[in-house]
């Protein structure tokens, strides 16, 4: 332990103490007396009304997610899945590619990373907006194109089919910027001498990728692949906007939030959806993290 | 001696460099020519996706925007007939975006330049372990983000603590989060703490030191995350959400949220309404295009040492100093 320099003898013992006071306080009135708290709300049919109790039910909630509304629960957590992996996939394989095709040197190529970059920048609410537009049903150029090439109609974000697609493309659409600028920190990284060495003994471009480029980028793809799922898998701000959780875009967060605060504000149940949510993110993120790091020395 | 020599090589290589393009051989030249029309190649392909995949649907928004709206109803894909501003000024006035721009300012500058100064003020300390588990803290506070979130219980803490729909409530909250605070911890590592010694001998006092010392050599990283901090608290949807129900206190993202569906089908109006919610961060985005770019892939390698095997040793370190 360090013994801090600052004020007379009296004093020093007490200012480090004063400096994390109010940041603390608020810390742990802010940040980690709600988290924990969720645990204790999670055994209650708190209702949110004011003036009413706290009805402490002990398992209610989870005995009625997975027993009469499983359902509910089980379609969430398949969405979540499905949005989870998908984006997650998808994400970085348009993150690779984008990097491999922009790390060039130019004035041209960092305007083109910047455009790409500037998606994420915009709230949920303004991609959202825009992506209604494109999409809608009557009147958006979407519409016009589907209905050129196939003669047929769809209702793209109304549609229990394509709803969850197209939210999990605005998604990639908003992100991939982002895992682009990842995977070219990691293709900076790799020193100009092993590609030399490469092509030295005859390794063509596909070969190169294969078993130089793509080892290499082992710790990138870790970041990139974990960061992405994890972000993914806390979304829910975008799928209200673009849907409000209908035809069959309710991912677990968005579950949570509108058992919380729509209409029925069942805060307790919600509070329990909530556990549930940082368990499957446990897990995956676990799991994902377990997998990543024996691949990476694998590789 | 060696100065000379390097100049006369500098000289020489200057030399060759203008010299080389202009007597290529044939053969050298057929192969400049077939790299540049490659690299051209390659150049618009990336522009086709930059453009194509990533502008457009901004672009093609922004033009309704110009449209009115029985023009848009006439022609819906097309470019605007009458090009009109008259959208942007409907939205202008029917969303109220005049006074949810000065809220959302005021909720994103107020709480990022006193997250900024309170983190520095957590982070000190314990990057130089004044306290006996200074380590232990730096983890504990790590792994509590790991915990599950907090939204419900923090909405009702919020309102027994009267700080539910109240402007000056919603800005305690969002100021006290301290974020941030993690990666100041090392950056404060870097700065020397003899420089402490010294000032403390000199009779400087401890805040005085803070902030005439120490946050001004924290520039970068407090600059980094001011950008991200203000963009991130503008562009909060669920926050204002859950914590502002009178439309009086809104910001312009939850203001933009309801003229969505308050106005749908009326596409140029929200058209017009999307941009001057973006506007701000689209001129944040062209000022600072540097720094938000360079910032992520700064915090990509931040991210790296997060995940792999050296961020055991890095956690170690900050009780090292004790």
């Amino acid at each position: 332990m360090a013994r801090c320099p600052f004020g007379t003898q009296r004093t020093r013992r007490f200012i480090p103490w004063a400096s994390i006071a109010i940041p603390g306080a608020g810390w742990l009135l802010f940040g980690l007396y709600p988290s924990l708290a969720t645990i204790g709300y999670s055994f209650t049919r708190y209702s949110g009304l004011p003036g009413t109790p706290l009805n402490f039910c002990g398992m209610c909630n989870y005995h009625a997610a997975f027993t009469s509304l499983s359902d509910q629960l089980w379609s969430a957590v398949r969405v979540t899945l499905i949005y989870v992996v998908g984006v997650t996939v998808l994400q970085n394989a348009i993150g690779l590619g984008l990097a491999l095709l922009l790390n060039r040197s130019g004035r041209s190529y960092t305007f083109y990373r910047a455009l790409i970059f500037m998606p994420q920048i915009f709230s949920v609410t303004v991609v959202g907006a825009v992506f209604a537009l494109m999409l809608d049903p009557y009147s958006g150029p979407a519409e016009k194109v589907v209905h050129g090439l196939f003669g047929t109609d769809s209702a793209f974000l109304g549609s229990s089919s394509l709803a969850l697609p197209l939210v999990m493309l605005v998604n990639v659409w908003m992100f991939s910027g982002y895992s682009m600028l990842i995977y070219i920190a990691g293709l900076r990284n790799i020193p100009a001498s092993v590609y030399e060495a490469a092509a030295m003994d005859g390794a063509g471009r596909f070969r190169t990728f294969r078993h130089v480029t793509w080892p290499l980028l082992a710790s990138a793809t870790t970041v990139n692949v974990f960061l992405t799922a994890m972000g993914t898998l806390g979304e829910y701000a975008l799928i209200l906007v673009l849907t409000g959780g209908n035809f069959g875009t309710k991912t677990l967060g968005l579950y949570m939030f509108q058992s919380a605060f729509g209409a029925d504000s069942q805060l307790g149940y919600g509070s329990m959806l909530a556990m549930l949510q940082f368990v499957l993110t446990v897990v995956i993120g676990g799991g994902l993290l377990y997998t990543l790091r024996r691949r990476e020395v694998a590789l | 001696m060696t100065t000379l020599g390097t100049a006369k090589a500098a000289r020489a290589a200057k030399a060759s460099k203008y010299q080389a393009p202009s007597t290529p051989p044939g053969a050298v030249r057929r192969l400049l020519s077939m790299r540049t029309t490659k690299a051209v190649g390659t150049n618009l392909v990336c522009f086709a996706i930059a453009a194509g995949l990533f502008a457009l649907p901004l672009v093609y928004v922004l033009l309704q925007a110009f449209k009115t709206y029985t023009g848009f109803l006439q022609n819906p894909t097309g470019t605007p007939h009458p090009w009109t501003t008259e959208s942007f000024s409907a939205a202008w006035h029917q969303g109220n975006f005049g006074r949810e721009m000065i809220n959302s300012l005021v909720y994103a500058v107020v709480p990022g330049t006193i997250t900024l100064i309170l983190g520095v003020f957590l982070a000190f300390p314990i990057s130089r372990g004044y306290f006996r588990f200074s380590n232990g803290l730096y983890t504990f506070f790590i792994f509590s983000g790991f915990l599950p979130g907090g939204l419900i219980p923090l909405f009702i803490e919020a309102r027994t603590l009267h700080l539910y729909n109240s402007m000056i409530g919603y800005l305690i909250l969002t100021s006290l989060s301290g974020a941030g605070f993690f990666f100041f911890v090392g950056y404060i590592k870097g700065i020397p703490r003899e420089i402490d010694e010294a000032a403390a001998l000199d009779g400087c006092g401890y805040i005085r030191f803070i902030f005439t010392i120490i946050i001004p050599q924290m520039k970068p990283a407090l600059a980094t995350f001011g950008i991200f901090g203000f963009v991130a608290a503008w562009n909060n949807l669920i926050l204002p959400l859950v914590m502002l129900s009178d439309s009086a206190l809104w910001p312009v993202t939850r203001g933009l949220y309801s003229f969505f569906g308050e106005y749908s089908q009326n596409w140029p109006l929200i058209a017009a309404g999307t941009f001057i919610v973006a506007a701000p961060i689209m001129l944040l985005f062209v000022l600072l295009q540097r720094y938000l770019v360079e910032g992520v892939a700064g915090g990509a390698a931040f991210g790296t040492q997060g995940v792999s095997p050296g961020a055991g040793a890095g956690g170690a370190e900050v009780g090292g100093g004790s």
